[in-house]
């Protein structure tokens, strides 16, 4: 089933984003379960001291944005959380990802600025797609080491030992290690 | 020939653990027939459980000797009645996807030396070691025995479930 498809529903965009503490997940489904709102997608994570949350959500129509946004800061109001909506179109509910062989890249080594850019850059500029990419900062205060850890799907014509080679002048420029490999799934 | 219609989570059966076979009989051995070939139909597809085509009994059929991760080692096709790993080591992380959760695939650690036994169609007990690609294979569709689908066995939703995109 593809929820996606429906055309009764009104899908939107949350982002909610504040210092941690107990309970932010609750206060946020509350809203969404009391407005009839159904969670499709939703990724929540701790990012320094910061409790991230980015949901998809889906209402049946007619669903205003205002509604959802109004509930949203009566309910987050003097709690320090932001809350941010967008209305999705059609085409971004239904969107899928594109096609090719998935590789996990692992990047690290000392820290400093613009290992990020000059990785996904590198990627992007060959047409390389990233699916999901993670940082974290690791080691010693001393010596901080920086990790980098991204999914992305090779084009068509672009092999691993291509990224591999693509990535390779980075290594030496930024002192860091890059490892490519496939992760294309197998059937059971 | 033939192919069974695959049965997809959330039907019950896939959760249940299956009864052991008692005997050998012409039942049994239509179902490891019914299990191969439905094997053969699936696209990229290297075992079938027996509940994956609605029958909670212990057996399910694997061969990963087409599939270019087990090509160089494997034991061909194994039908496998009342399978028991007596030994485990190793550990390997694979992303898995099983026909009866379609649309997914999930990041799962197995381990990737087993000592297997089990019982063959003409009644031999046979014992013999797995590793790799086949091992993971082995211990996927056993789990199907148990009631377990990868999505048990995955640690985290946000970093070990994915769309499926394809099989190779």
């Amino acid at each position: 089933m593809n929820l996606c498809r429906k055309p009764n529903l009104a899908h939107f965009a949350v982002t909610i984003i504040g210092k941690d503490r107990t309970g932010i997940v609750a206060d946020t489904s509350e809203v969404l379960y009391k407005l009839g709102c159904n969670v499709e997608d939703s990724s929540c994570t701790m990012l320094g001291g910061e409790f991230a949350m980015i949901l998809i959500v889906s209402h049946e129509k007619p669903f205003s944005k205002k509604k959802l946004e109004e509930e949203f800061t009566a309910k987050t109001a003097g709690t320090g959380l932001s809350a941010f909506v967008r209305t999705l179109k059609d085409d971004e509910v239904c969107y899928q990802g594109p096609e090719g062989e998935l590789c996990l890249i692992s990047v690290y080594g000392s820290d400093k600025p613009g290992i990020v850019y000059r990785v996904t850059r590198e990627l992007a500029d060959r047409g390389v797609s990233i699916a999901d990419l993670n940082t974290k900062l690791i080691g010693k205060p001393t010596e901080p080491v920086y990790v980098l850890v991204l999914e992305a799907a090779l084009p068509q014509g672009l092999s691993v030992e291509d990224a591999t080679a693509l990535l390779e002048k980075l290594k030496k420029e930024l002192s860091v290690e890059i490892s490519v490999r496939l992760i294309t799934p197998v059937s059971l | 020939m033939a192919v069974k219609p695959i049965v997809i989570y959330p039907d019950p059966i896939l959760k249940q653990v299956c009864p052991p076979v008692q005997a050998i009989d012409d039942e049994i051995r239509q179902l490891i027939e019914d299990l191969v070939d439905t094997m053969h139909a699936g696209p990229g597809s290297v075992g079938v459980a027996a509940p994956q085509i609605g029958v909670s009994r212990r057996v399910c059929v694997i061969d990963v000797s087409k599939n270019r991760h087990g090509k160089e080692n494997n034991h061909g096709l194994l039908l496998m009645i009342n399978p028991e790993i007596l030994a485990k080591s190793g550990g390997a992380v694979m992303r898995e996807g099983c026909m009866s959760v379609p649309d997914y695939t999930g990041d799962v650690e197995r381990a990737t030396e087993l000592t297997l036994r089990f019982t063959e169609p003409d009644g031999n007990v046979r014992e013999f070691e797995a590793s790799g690609f086949e091992a993971v294979a082995i211990q996927h569709e056993m789990d199907h025995l148990d009631g377990f689908l990868f999505l048990d066995r995955i640690a985290s939703l946000k970093t070990g479930l994915f769309r499926r995109k394809s099989y190779k």
